[in-house]
């Protein structure tokens, strides 16, 4: 079957009903899309469906269908080139395991909201765990990517 | 000089100088002139020839790019960064051109004080103060030296700034284009080492060097190691180490499309080997594997904490005594008891654990985020038949660690060497987040029971201390060294060694068995001594109405770097004369681990019956600050994973199983929950101590002060939400 990945059309032979994560990961070696529960309960997995913010592990290839998913390996807009510079400015990764989760999460709530509050970012930001405990510098750089961008 | 560090004298036999294939350029090694060839790594301690590339920890190159070997994991702590700005520093660099890499397995690289290859207890920095900066500075006069023999000039005349060489009148020289010809020269004795106050890159907030590949995806973690015709392989295990094998479904395994084949193993191992990490672990978890009862199936949560308290009644084995503890209790007027539960608790990194094994039978290659790389290379040769320097060790990113990764039996290499010896393949095996919770190893749970006598004018009189726990080390190599007369410092680490000046105080120990196997978690007896001795002494102060702040510097007078803390946080917060707002209520909490102090008031208040910490001030004395933005974001870390057990975390057991899962029902912080964090540090110029963990204690009891002064109950059995919140 076929799927669009960052913009470009690629066959896959998985097995239909396996996750997008492990066919990213797996099968085309794209592995920015990380692995952290596996239930839809951490956002590591994160990647952009149609431009909406979804956990890969918990879709699978065939449901994809015409959709057109982006990774953080496809990310290049200058709301992602914003937001990937203020991660470093602020220090925010530590581990880093989370973070192309977060900069994906991050960047669909500037596009849809240039201007978040504390509270958007929350609720924009709530289903990406980061173990490494780097919400308080995600929150000032979303702050900062979002001046950047606007 | 630093304590933690033995002498470094450089000499020529210690410090290796040579070319290199592939990385053209100079080598710098630094062999530590202690007794390296003991315990794991006598094999490994032969190879440092001429050209071997495993010896340097500075590599500079033609363009003058410089690459760092970094000999510590990083794991997120920031050592990447923290180490290079150590050899920065003197060698005069350009910061720009600077990248680190993760050291291969030498005894070169071997911690300074541990002598084996490894990361923790929170000692990168104060282990590598002395060694890397003479690193740096050798490194630095013989690339002078070769610019001034070159120019036919006296040492006297050049000068190394950013990269090159100086000289009036001869102009510059870069380092890499004078690399070979230093390489060749003799090793500077003693290598002057700059003055704090002339520091440049120490002290300053560098940015990470893992920052920009960490933002867009191009890390490489364990996970994402892809080697040629590598399977993926998901083992089902017993949550109990020895469990005996009861029943599996192989064909239910091996109809999930993907499958390759079922492979039992380790005699209560089974591997499924599959096309994707999705087919491994839906193979793994089709097979409904089962093990066979042992003596702990009955044991529950429940009846280790009955087992832990009656050892806390029983006589067991003195830590510490001051003055006559059981006098005092007898003259007291008013006794008080407290007795706390602390669960086991997982580590659960973002990055679950995995290794990758290359092995056709003759020579290994192995993957992973490892901690203990000497001893995983042990290991695995021991394993795969063959001599350590036969497997080739390759340390990448971890996602992630609190300890976990130093394991104690490299247990997730171990496992993934034997299936590599049975399969002959390569392979990646992978815990899913459900394995990674299972079967692995935890912080122990304990049971403390204090007693507290005061006299009739309300003085504390006697403290009475009774820990019973299971052991963190127990089985393991390390036992023999940390157990000391049937004490286990790190259990009462915390506890016994108190600052508190207290007249008479007592405390003892008993050792129990833990069906599961335990480990050291970010900031390992910490964990929880501090959170009995801070939450007691607040009671002491609420008992002898002294405030809390007041009261420690009492009872701290004679420990100037817990004042100097308290000060700045009094400073931070306008303690005495500001308060928290209406509904909020302030705690407080003071400890020392790992070297560093750490003080901590928090704003808390109960929101639907769940604690809302908004803000946190931090004071924290851990000698110089390398890199002051790094060392806060590992003070907000351990407040955040510090408050997310508090809050949220156990693992139980039930008819000797273990309960929880994923972060459905093990829940850890998120951002909607993460405090404000103000840190702040004592400015001195003493050499860095540890930052990884010391952060941790404080904020648990910390805010359990806070709440007590909103509910007036103590938290006594954590965590504090017991159930399901979100
Ligand atoms: S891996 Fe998809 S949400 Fe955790
Ligand atoms: S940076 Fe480590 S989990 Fe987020």
């Amino acid at each position: 079957m076929e799927i669009n990945v960052n913009g470009k059309n690629m066959t896959v032979t998985s097995d239909g009903n396996t996750p997008l994560l492990w066919v990213l990961r797996d099968e085309l070696g794209m592995v920015g899309t990380k692995y952290g529960c596996g239930k839809g309960l951490c956002g590591a997995c994160t990647v952009h469906l149609d431009g909406e913010p979804t956990r890969s592990c918990s879709i699978t290839v065939n449901d994809i269908q015409k959709g057109k998913v982006v990774t953080i390996e496809g990310m290049n807009t200058k709301v992602s080139q914003a937001v990937q510079s203020a991660w470093v400015n602020n220090h925010v990764p530590q581990c880093g395991y989370c973070q192309s989760g977060q900069v994906m999460s991050a960047c669909s709530l500037l596009a849809s909201t240039p201007k978040p509050s504390d509270k958007q970012i929350c609720d924009a930001m709530s289903g990406n765990i980061c173990r490494c405990g780097t919400y308080a510098r995600i929150k000032t750089a979303i702050h900062e990517a979002s001046t950047k961008i606007s | 000089m630093n304590d933690m560090e033995k002498n470094s004298a450089l000499n020529r036999r210690d410090f290796l100088v040579s070319g290199l294939t592939g990385l053209a350029g100079l080598v710098v090694a630094f062999h530590l002139p202690v007794g390296a060839q003991k315990a794991f790594m006598a094999e490994a301690a032969t190879p440092l020839a001429a050209s071997a590339v495993p010896n340097a920890f500075i590599h500079i190159a033609p363009d003058n790019t410089i690459t760092m070997m970094i000999n510590k994991l990083e794991m997120g702590q920031g050592v990447n960064t923290s180490l290079a700005q150590l050899i920065a520093e003197e060698l005069e660099c350009d910061w720009k051109m600077i990248r680190s890499v993760s050291a291969p397995v030498a005894p070169v690289y071997n911690h300074t004080v541990f002598q084996t290859q490894m990361t923790g207890g929170s000692s990168a920095l104060s282990s590598s103060w002395q060694q890397h900066r003479k690193i740096g500075a050798a490194m630095r006069e013989m690339l002078k030296t070769a610019a001034a023999n070159r120019w036919k000039v006296p040492l006297s005349e050049v000068t190394a700034k950013n990269g090159h060489v100086l000289h009036k009148t001869k102009g510059s020289l870069s380092y890499g284009e004078l690399a070979t010809e230093a390489g060749a020269l003799k090793l500077p004795q003693d290598p002057p080492l700059k003055n704090a106050k002339d520091f440049k890159v120490i002290g300053h907030s560098m940015k990470r060097v893992d920052a920009a590949e960490k933002s867009n995806g191009k890390a490489i973690f364990g996970m994402d190691v892809r080697i040629p015709g590598m399977i993926y392989a998901c083992v089902a295990r017993p949550d109990m180490d020895g469990q005996k094998l009861d029943s599996f479904d192989e064909k239910a395994a091996k109809k999930i499309p993907g499958v390759i084949d079922v492979v039992k193993f380790r005699d209560n191992h089974i591997a499924v080997l599959a096309k994707n990490t999705f087919a491994a672990i839906e193979g793994k978890d089709a097979l409904k594997a089962k093990w066979k009862d042992n003596q702990y199936s009955t044991a529950s949560t429940e009846s280790i904490y009955k087992e832990l308290k009656e050892a806390t009644h029983k006589k067991s084995v003195v830590a510490k005594t001051i003055g006559d503890a059981d006098a005092g209790m007898k003259n007291a007027s008013k006794q008080l008891e407290a007795v706390y539960e602390f669960p086991y608790l997982a580590h659960a990194p973002m990055e679950s654990m995995n290794c990758t094994v290359n092995y056709d039978g003759e020579k290994a290659e192995i993957w992973s985020g490892h901690q203990m790389p000497t001893i995983d290379q042990g290991v695995a040769a021991g394993i795969l038949g063959l001599k350590p320097e036969e497997v080739k060790v390759n340390t990448v990113y971890a996602g992630g660690s609190f300890g976990r990764r130093a394991s104690k039996a490299s247990d997730y290499v171990v496992i993934a060497c034997h299936l590599a010896k049975e399969i002959k393949r390569p392979l990646k095996m992978v815990f899913s987040r459900e394995d990674d919770m299972h079967g692995g190893y935890y912080r122990p749970m304990n049971v403390h029971r204090v007693e507290l006598g005061f006299d009739d004018k309300k003085n504390l009189l006697a403290w009475r201390h009774y820990i019973a726990g299971h052991s963190v080390i127990a089985g393991s190599v390390f036992e023999a060294m940390m157990v000391k007369n049937g004490l286990e410092s790190t259990v009462t680490e915390g506890v016994s060694d108190t600052h508190y000046n207290i007249k008479n105080f007592h405390c003892e120990q008993t050792r129990v068995y833990s069906p599961l196997t335990t480990l050291w978690w970010r900031s390992v007896g910490h964990t929880h001594t501090a959170y009995v001795m801070e939450t007691m002494i607040d009671e002491v102060a609420v008992e002898t109405k002294t405030d809390p702040m007041t009261l420690r510097e009492q009872l701290l007078k004679d420990s100037p770097r817990h004042l100097q803390v308290l000060k700045i946080l009094k400073g931070m917060t306008g303690w005495g004369k500001n308060k928290a707002p209406k509904g909020r209520a302030w705690g407080l909490a003071v400890h020392e681990s790992f070297n560093t102090v750490v003080g901590q008031v928090v704003e808390v208040s109960i929101e639907e019956n769940i604690p809302r910490v908004h803000k946190v001030w931090a004071a924290v004395h851990c000698g110089t600050v390398v890199n002051p933005e790094g060392a806060k974001t590992q003070v907000e870390s351990s407040i955040a994973y510090g408050l997310g057990a508090f809050l949220y975390q156990k693992i139980d057991l039930k008819d000797g199983k273990i309960v929880q899962t994923n972060f459905d029902d093990y829940e850890v912080l998120k951002i909607e929950n993460m405090p404000e964090v103000k840190v702040e540090f004592v400015k001195t110029d003493e050499p860095p101590t540890g930052l990884g963990e010391p952060g941790l204690p404080p904020i648990a009891p910390a805010v359990a002060n806070a709440l007590f002064r909103l509910d007036g109950k103590r938290v006594r059995s954590l965590p504090y939400l017991k159930g399901k919140t979100a």
